[in-house]
C-alpha cells in the first residue's frame, strides 16, 4: 500500500519549484510579470491538486486534449497526466524512475514516453490517486490506449470519450451525446451537479484565451520576434491545464502587453535575431535550459509552431456551451495535422507560417513515440524545400534522455544554423 | 597567407594546405586529446609543405573536438567542410556519401559548394569503417585483401542484422557452416550490409546526381562497386577521400583570407 505521504512527493517538489522560480521572478527588476504569474499558475494548480483528498474534492485524472472544462465547470479537481510527467522532467529530473516504472509494466522504449512515464509515475504511487480516469482518443493514439492501463493501476473508474475523425453535423451532434454521457457518469462517480452557468463563463473565457492566442501569434510574426521557445512550451501548458481559467487569461493578457511593448520598442527575444525558426513538434523538455541558452548564442528564434499554437477559425458561443466545447475540440492546433486525414489545408498551414513568419529554417522534433506525427516528416521537408526553407529532423524523444545526448543534440542545430548562414 | 584545414576523426587527424591547388596533406593517427592530434597534424603537413608555424596562416578546424583546436582561427561542422570539399574536387557533385571510421554522413550540396541538406548515422557501429574492421579481423585478413577478394563474388551472402555485434554472429555462422559459404560471398555480404544502411540515409534526403564518396572507409573498392550497383550508377571517388573533411575547412580557410580574415 502506498502512504498518501509518498503520492505527494512529487508534485509537492513541483509546487515548491514553481514557488522558488516565482519568488526568484519576483525579486528580479528584468523579470517578465508574465514568467511570475505563468509559475503562480503552475503552483496553484498543484496545489489544488495536492489538497484535494483532505479538502474532500474530487480527483479526476485525465489525458491530454481532454476537455476539462466540463470538470471545472462541475467544481472537480483535474489532473493533467502527461503534463504531470512532463513537469517532473522538467523540474525534478526525475525521469529515469519513472520511466524504469513504466518499463517494469512492459512498456517499451518505442511507446510515446510521457505515457511510459505516467503508467510508472502511477505504479510508483509518484502522483495523487484519482477518483477517476478519463481519456479519448482525440489526436493523440497513445492516450487512447494508456488511458485504460491507467484506470486499471488506480483501480478507479474511467470513462473513454469517443472523438469521431471527421467533423460534420452528425459527429458533432454524437459528440455531444459523448459528453453528456461524460458528465452523467461524473455526476455519478463524484456527487457534483454541472454548473452549467459556470460552464458557460469558461466557454466566454476560453473564446478570449483563442483570441489571446491569435493575437500573440500575430505579434511574433514582428522582426524581430519578441517570444522564444521557453516561451512556446508555456503557452502548451496554460492550455493543456487551465483552459478557460481566470489565471490563464490573466497570464496571456500580461504577456500579450509585454509583447507588444517590446514589438513597439523593437526589441527581440534575443539580443540580435539571426534565424527566424519553425518549431514542429515538441523540443525535448529535459534540454529546455540548453535550447534557451543555444537560442541566445544564435540569435535562433522560434516564431512559429505550426502544430501546436495556431488554433483553427472560429469562434466559441458561451450560450451554447456543450457546442462549444465540441467547437472548441475541432479548432484545437494540433488537430490539423495531427488527427486523421492530414489534407492540404494542413499542408497549406505550413506553407502560410513559412511565408507570414519570414521562416528562414525548420527544425522538426521528430518525437519516436509519436509515430503518426512523425509520417508527415517526409511531407513537411518536401513542401518547405520547395518554398527554399531547410528543413533539420531531430530524431528525439521529448522526455527520455537516454534516446539523444544534449552534445548531439547541440551538434545537429549548430550545423544547421551554420548551414542556415551559410546560403 | 596559407590555408590550413584540419579535420580530427576517431582514428585520423587529417590536415591540408591549399596555396593554389593542394599544396600538403598529412594524415596521422588521432590521440586521446583533440588538440594535441590537430597540432601534430599542423606540424606534419607544415613540414612537409616546407612550412612552420612562423609562416602566415589561416587554420580552420573541423570534426570531433574541432572546437578545441587552439591552433585554428575558426571551427567549423563537418558537413560544412565536406560539402566544400566535394564541390572543390567535383563541382558538379550534388550528393557526398562520407562512411567515416564511427559515423557516416550523406549530405547535399549546392553548385556553390553551399551544404544544402544532410543526414548521420552515429548511434551504431554498423554502417561504419569500426564495424569493417572487426569484420576484417573476424575473416582473419587485412581490409585491402577483403576488398580484392570480394570483387570476385558471384553472389551476397546474407547479413541481416542491423546490429553490428549480431551481425557478428551470423558472419560466423557462414563461416563455420557445411559447406562453409565461399569468404567473397560472405565479405560482399558484409559490404551489402553497409551500404544498405547508407542507402536508407540517402533516400532519407533524396538521391540526387553526381555523387561523390569519401571517407576513409571507400577506399574500399569492393564496397563502392557494390554501393555503385544499389545506387543503379557510377559514384565519384577522389584520390585521397578520407582528405575531403580537411580538404573542405582549408577552402573555408582560403574563402576567409579571401575576405580579409586574418
Amino acid at each position: 500500500m502506498i502512504s498518501s505521504e509518498k503520492r505527494s512527493d512529487k508534485i509537492n517538489a513541483i509546487i515548491r519549484a514553481c514557488r522558488i522560480i516565482t519568488r526568484m521572478n519576483q525579486a528580479n527588476p528584468e523579470a517578465l510579470r508574465s514568467e511570475t504569474l505563468y509559475y503562480q499558475m503552475l503552483a496553484n494548480y498543484y496545489t489544488r491538486l495536492l489538497n484535494a483528498r483532505e479538502e474532500g474534492r474530487f480527483v479526476a485524472a485525465h489525458t491530454v486534449f481532454f476537455p476539462s472544462e466540463i470538470l471545472y465547470a462541475m467544481d472537480i479537481v483535474p489532473m493533467h497526466t502527461e503534463t504531470t510527467t512532463w513537469m517532473m522532467a522538467l523540474f525534478l529530473g526525475e525521469q529515469a524512475e519513472i520511466l524504469s516504472a513504466g518499463a517494469e509494466l512492459g512498456l517499451v522504449p518505442e511507446i510515446c514516453s510521457p505515457h511510459r512515464g505516467l503508467a510508472g509515475a502511477f505504479s510508483l504511487g509518484a502522483l495523487p490517486h484519482p477518483d477517476a480516469m478519463l481519456w479519448s482518443n482525440l489526436i493523440c493514439d497513445n492516450t487512447a490506449k494508456s488511458g485504460e492501463l491507467i484506470m486499471e493501476l488506480n483501480d478507479c473508474p474511467g470513462f473513454f470519450l469517443d472523438h469521431p475523425f471527421q467533423r460534420s453535423e452528425a459527429e458533432e451532434k454524437y459528440l455531444i451525446g459523448e459528453l453528456e454521457d461524460m458528465i452523467h457518469f461524473l455526476k455519478e462517480k463524484s456527487g457534483r451537479k454541472m454548473d452549467w452557468d459556470k460552464l458557460s463563463e469558461i466557454v466566454a473565457r476560453m473564446d478570449r484565451q483563442i483570441e489571446l492566442f491569435r493575437e500573440i501569434n500575430e505579434l511574433r510574426k514582428s522582426v524581430p520576434s519578441p517570444f522564444g521557445i521557453r516561451g512556446y512550451l508555456q503557452l502548451l501548458t496554460v492550455d493543456y491545464l487551465c483552459p478557460g481559467q481566470p489565471e490563464a487569461i490573466e497570464y496571456l493578457e500580461t504577456l500579450r502587453q509585454e509583447l507588444a511593448e517590446m514589438v513597439r520598442e523593437g526589441k527581440g527575444a534575443v539580443s540580435t535575431e539571426r534565424f527566424r525558426l519553425m518549431t514542429l513538434f515538441v523540443p525535448p523538455m529535459y534540454l529546455i535550459g540548453s535550447l534557451d541558452k543555444l537560442e541566445q548564442e544564435y540569435g535562433a528564434v522560434s516564431v512559429v509552431e505550426p502544430l501546436f499554437t495556431r488554433w483553427a477559425e472560429g469562434r466559441l458561443n458561451p450560450s451554447q456551451p456543450l457546442e462549444s466545447v465540441v467547437k472548441k475540440s475541432a479548432m484545437i492546433p494540433e488537430r490539423r495535422s495531427m488527427y486523421g486525414p492530414l489534407g492540404e489545408p494542413a499542408l497549406q498551414d505550413i506553407i502560410d507560417c513559412a511565408e507570414q513568419y519570414k521562416v528562414d529554417g525548420a527544425v522538426y522534433w521528430a518525437f519516436m513515440g509519436c509515430r503518426h506525427t512523425c509520417a508527415t516528416v517526409r511531407l513537411f521537408k518536401d513542401i518547405l524545400n520547395e518554398r527554399d526553407v531547410p528543413m533539420l529532423t531531430v530524431d528525439c524523444d521529448i522526455v527520455d534522455p537516454t534516446i539523444n545526448s544534449e552534445e548531439e543534440i547541440r551538434g545537429k542545430l549548430e550545423q544547421f544554423f551554420e548551414m542556415l548562414e551559410d546560403r | 597567407m596559407k590555408a590550413l584545414g584540419i579535420d580530427i576523426g576517431s582514428l585520423t587527424t587529417k590536415a591540408v594546405i591549399l596555396c593554389d591547388g593542394i599544396l600538403a596533406s598529412s594524415i596521422i593517427p588521432s590521440g586521446d586529446e583533440a588538440d594535441l592530434s590537430a597540432r601534430a597534424a599542423v606540424e606534419d603537413v607544415l613540414n612537409r609543405a616546407g612550412l612552420s608555424l612562423n609562416d602566415d596562416l589561416y587554420i580552420v578546424s573541423t570534426g570531433v573536438g574541432g572546437k578545441s583546436v587552439s591552433l585554428s582561427q575558426q571551427s567549423k561542422a563537418i558537413a560544412t567542410c565536406l560539402a566544400r570539399g566535394s564541390h572543390y574536387l567535383y563541382p558538379s557533385v550534388r550528393m557526398a556519401i562520407d562512411i567515416g571510421a564511427e559515423s557516416s554522413t550523406v549530405i547535399k550540396v549546392n553548385e556553390r559548394g553551399r551544404l544544402n541538406d544532410w543526414v548521420n548515422q552515429d548511434k551504431c557501429a554498423a554502417g561504419t569503417g569500426i564495424f569493417l574492421q572487426q569484420m576484417a579481423k573476424l575473416m582473419m585478413m587485412p581490409l585491402e585483401e577483403m576488398s580484392k577478394l570480394s570483387l570476385q563474388a558471384k553472389s551476397r551472402a546474407d547479413i541481416t542484422s542491423t546490429c553490428a555485434v549480431f551481425a557478428e554472429s551470423e558472419v560466423i555462422s557462414h563461416v563455420h557452416r557445411e559447406p562453409p559459404t565461399p569468404k567473397e560471398e560472405i565479405i560482399a555480404g558484409i559490404y551489402f550490409s553497409v551500404v544498405s544502411r547508407i542507402i536508407s540515409l540517402c533516400k532519407r534526403i533524396g538521391i540526387e546526381q553526381d555523387v561523390a564518396a569519401i571517407g576513409g572507409v571507400v577506399l574500399n573498392r569492393g564496397l563502392v562497386k557494390i554501393l555503385e550497383e544499389e545506387l543503379g550508377f557510377g559514384v565519384l571517388v577522389p584520390e585521397a577521400p578520407q582528405l575531403v573533411a580537411a580538404l573542405g575547412a582549408a577552402v573555408i580557410a582560403q574563402e576567409n583570407i579571401e575576405k580579409g580574415f586574418s
